[in-house]
């Protein structure tokens, strides 16, 4: 085959996506526009106490309202969700006893929702209260009182110290401390979790449609917690709006509403309304880090010790290793972009009477980064340095790749150092000091915050399945258009348009003669589906190696056909063509006809049709993509409302397939931080009720919050085929730390050091007026 | 405890799209799921039934209102249209295309709402300044996009017109 010499026509082009014309049609099908003639609906009656032993559940009521079909508590559906590492095991309805608000006791099935929830009313538990264990500092000691009584609330521990760490600590000239502390934080997808079970009329399977992130994972989760066989499950994922990390995980819900068909023999769905959403979807962040950094008086940072604490909730959700995943990736990144040659890491993790944590969108991520970026301003600080100039002297430099980490990391070659120039002249930032202090001498608040990111992506073990490879099958239909499938699960990502980039590009074909499925466990292959910012990359390989693949066996049979060499054939245009002379050409569609049915003039080593099945294993087991972000605020110390005045971002993610389409990621993923930052905060009273339970309480960005953004690239390829590194979760890794760091900045004359996210305006007027500050 | 009678129903005439609809319906049963249950409208999209996100909303009488926070019955007489209603026989109408052109949705689940409310806006603002875009979506919560590509549809969508 020739080597192709032609500049890819698609591949890193901005082409809009295939997905959108049904969207803006409003056709697309989501979870819950799954209807079936006869279809029962379920309301769950969820625990209103954070802990307490269940005296008596009584369901007559709720079983003698007309329309109500079943009623089902822990006797009627007896599933456990077990983590044997923990030693826990979760009953999917709750037998004997509540660990968080939220948790499910029992599920009342109807002939629709309004009267499924009336009847949810009318079922009454009785509870004998236990104090709630809310406080992680509390949990984490021996003797606090246990929220699974065969075990200790400390379920994970562990000890990172790098050699010499204690006489670099020791014999360096500065010292500094604080505590930073990231609170409950949860992804909010706007599409809220369900699924849809119901028996298949014609094969007696058991179809499960479910808005998730991970097809073949969720079957597998189901078939082990209800102790089915793989090909008596057929999953469906439709469209899904919005996941965030949230959907890769498995609840019991769905064990329940499958239960529950099965039992019934009839259709059941659940959708989650928005209370249950932010009772119930996996929470995520709340983590504790004391750290201690020791540095050198030009700004170098020697050793950082972290002692941190991560709160996992109630129980270990299943798909993510809960509290030590945000605890692990957050200490794993600790150093970033910098040279930080000593780290001495102590992690605990506890349960609570809290939700479960799970993943959201950047995992330990936000948390390492506000961490390490920090550190820097309270190094800065200290010495009466400008913030800049300490990430100038630690960062990474290009003769340092591949750089190997203190945490162990080896991270692949990266542009840390341009990433951040850029960043800087893209704002303005000589300017901007200037720009500062006068706005100081009106009584006006500005100020600036940088952080620069390291973003591990495409692992091949994430929480998407953990699976270390991605799958795609293509098949050139009889008339030559291209039915392709893979097994990522997007969920607004657009893989429908970039895995056709991809493959036009190979084939020589165009986008639009491409269709991409996904989603539907009969006709995707097994994969791992999308988590971890790995679809572009490993699900992006498998796309490119199935299309080469194809590209074989076509080049084969025009070979054949055209009576040339295979490796002279290349395909261009919509043809198959002997290389630079398009005259000795056949068109792809035709080979297609051949193919199936013309099969007499195929060659003789050659099987009818035209399928491939791929599976791309990466050949670096993790790659780093990075980038700077600044933002540019002004704090309102009346008010204490922030705005945020500009925002710039410099990414490099390797190869581009579509820039647009990484834009859209970028732009989204700085508005969750402008969340994080400075609205969103699931809140716990102390009795364990949950005060944010409406979106009116747990706060999201609006567009008068989110300021224009300007992105620039830089591309540093990865070692990956494609060059791709992953970028879904980048900036809102980078978002959060740079917004608090703004504050810090603009408060500077008030020794101000933000050091918890978010930042609420009930927090800037208390500093502001002249109050104890977190500056040690 | 609750006493609640389900089965009463009564009948409704509104006109939804431009087309004349009757219906029966149950007095406590939301505007929007009428529209998705009964009336197979399932464009319209309910994000958080707490009046908040802003995913079901529709023009009633040409205004945006949240269908999740309306009983069915209090659209008697009103005249709805829902993202079916905007959405040409053929293809996009220009905003549509506008917003697929600046890649100004990815889920998808709150693009009928925004398409619809910045339908709205355009028709009695035609010109409308960035702020005033901005403003006009902010009962609108987009989780993916971070506004800015909305932005830019809804304000090139104006230019062209």
């Amino acid at each position: 085959m020739s080597t192709v010499l032609s500049k890819p026509r698609f591949t890193g082009a901005r082409v809009t996506r295939m997905e959108d014309d049904r969207l803006l049609k409003g056709q697309g099908k989501y979870l819950d526009d799954i209807a079936v003639p006869g279809m029962f609906e379920i309301a769950f009656v969820r625990s209103t106490r954070a802990a307490a032993k269940i005296l008596s559940i009584d369901t007559s009521a709720a079983k003698a309202l007309p329309g109500v079909v079943a009623v089902m508590t822990a006797d009627d559906c007896d599933f456990l969700m077990k983590t044997d590492e923990y030693e826990i095991a979760q009953h999917v309805l709750a037998r004997d006893e509540v660990r968080f608000v939220g948790e499910l006791i029992v599920a009342v099935i109807a002939k629709d929702r309004y009267i499924a929830e009336d009847a949810a009313e009318l079922v009454s538990v009785a509870y004998a209260a236990i104090p709630a264990l809310m406080s992680m500092e509390v949990a984490v000691s021996p003797d606090s009182r246990r929220v699974h009584g065969h075990r200790a609330n400390a379920f994970a521990h562990w000890d990172k110290k790098t050699e010499g760490y204690d006489e670099a600590f020791a014999s360096a000239p500065h010292h500094a401390k604080a505590r930073f502390v990231t609170h409950r934080q949860t992804g909010v997808a706007m599409e809220t979790r369900g699924c849809a079970a119901m028996p298949d009329p014609a094969s007696g399977r058991l179809t499960v449609y479910v808005s998730h992130q991970s097809p073949h994972q969720f079957r597998t989760d189901l078939i082990t917690v209800m102790g089915l066989e793989e090909n008596q499950v057929r999953v469906v994922v439709p469209e899904v709006g919005g996941a965030f990390g949230i959907k890769a995980m498995f609840y019991p819900e769905y064990v329940v509403v499958t239960h529950a068909a099965r039992v019934l023999g009839r259709a059941v769905k659940w959708i989650s309304d928005r209370v249950e959403c932010l009772l119930s979807d996996c929470h995520a962040r709340d983590n504790i880090h004391d750290i201690k950094a020791a540095f050198t008086a030009d700004g170098h940072i020697i050793a950082v010790r972290d002692r941190v604490i991560g709160d996992t909730g109630a129980y270990p959700i299943m798909g993510f290793p809960g509290a030590v995943g945000e605890a692990g990736w957050a200490t794993n990144m600790l150093t970033g972009p910098y040279k930080i040659p000593h780290v001495s890491i102590t992690v605990d993790c506890v349960f609570s009477n809290k939700a479960p944590v799970g993943a959201y969108r950047g995992v330990g991520g936000p948390v390492g980064a506000q961490v390490q970026e920090g550190i820097v301003e309270l190094v800065a600080r200290q010495l009466g340095m400008d913030s800049v100039d300490v990430r100038r002297v630690n960062l990474i430099q290009n003769e340092d790749f591949p750089y190997t980490t203190a945490t162990g990391n080896v991270y692949d070659p990266g542009s840390y150092v341009q990433s951040l120039e850029d960043a800087l002249r893209l704002i303005g930032y000589e300017s901007f000091r200037k720009e500062q202090a006068a706005a100081r001498a009106r009584g006006e608040y500005l100020g600036i915050g940088i952080c620069g990111f390291v973003e591990p992506s495409a692992g091949v073990s994430s929480e998407a399945g953990s699976t270390p490879y991605e799958a795609a099958t293509i098949r050139l239909e009889p008339s030559g258009k291209v039915t392709a499938a893979v097994g990522l699960g997007p969920s607004g990502q657009g893989h429908e348009t970039t895995m056709a980039q991809l493959i036009a590009d190979e084939l020589g074909i165009e986008v639009a003669d491409i269709v991409v499925l996904h989603g539907d466990t009969d006709s995707a292959p097994f994969g791992g589906g999308t988590g971890g910012s790995r679809s572009a990359t490993i699900g992006g390989g498998a796309a490119l190696k199935a299309a080469r693949d194809m590209k074989g066996k076509l080049a084969h049979l025009a070979g054949h056909l055209l009576e040339a060499a295979q490796e002279d054939i290349e395909l261009v245009g919509g043809q198959a063509q002997v290389a630079g002379v398009p005259s000795r050409g056949i068109a792809i569609a035709e080979l297609a006809r051949i193919a199936y049915t013309d099969v007499s003039k195929l060659p003789d080593d050659m099987q009818p049709g035209l399928e491939v099945v791929a599976r791309y294993r990466p050949a670096q087991k993790v790659t780093y993509s990075n980038g700077t972000h600044i933002a540019k605020v002004a704090v309102d110390i009346e008010t204490g409302l922030v705005k945020v005045l500009d925002y710039v971002a410099v990414n490099d993610c390797g190869v581009l397939i579509n820039p647009m389409i990484v834009e859209g990621q970028i732009h989204g993923g700085v508005a969750q931080g402008i969340g994080s930052a400075f609205l969103e905060e699931l809140r716990y009273d102390e009795d364990g009720q949950l005060l944010t339970t409406s979106l009116s309480d747990y706060l999201l960005p609006t567009a008068t919050d989110v300021p224009p953004m300007r992105v620039e690239h830089i591309v540093t390829p990865s070692g990956n085929d494609g060059g791709f590194k992953g970028m879904g979760e980048g900036s809102l890794i980078a978002a959060p730390p740079a917004l608090a760091n703004a504050v810090t900045d603009a408060l500077s004359s008030f020794g101000v050091l933000v050091t918890e996210i978010p930042v609420l305006p009930q927090h800037i007027v208390q500093w502001t007026q002249g109050k104890e500050t977190v500056l040690s | 405890m609750s006493t609640t009678t389900t089965s009463q129903t009564m009948s409704i005439s509104l006109r939804v799209n431009g087309e004349e609809r009757t219906l029966p319906v149950e007095p406590r049963w939301s505007l929007a799921d009428v529209l998705r249950r009964e009336l197979g409208l399932t464009g319209t999209h309910i994000g958080c039934e707490q009046g908040v996100c802003g995913a079901c909303t529709v023009l009633v009488d040409g205004t945006p209102q949240r269908s999740c926070l309306m009983f069915a019955v209090q659209a008697q007489g009103c005249e709805l249209t829902t993202i079916e209603g905007v959405t040409p026989e053929r293809g996009l109408s220009a905003l549509q295309q506008a917003f697929s052109k600046e890649h100004a949705l990815q889920c998808g689940f709150c693009t009928p709402a925004m398409v619809l409310t910045a339908t709205a806006l355009l028709a009695q603002n035609p010109h409308p300044s960035e702020a005033e875009v901005r403003e006009a979506l902010s009962g609108n919560i987009c989780r993916c996009t971070g506004y800015q590509s909305i932005v830019e549809a809804v304000m090139s969508a104006a230019k062209e017109a």
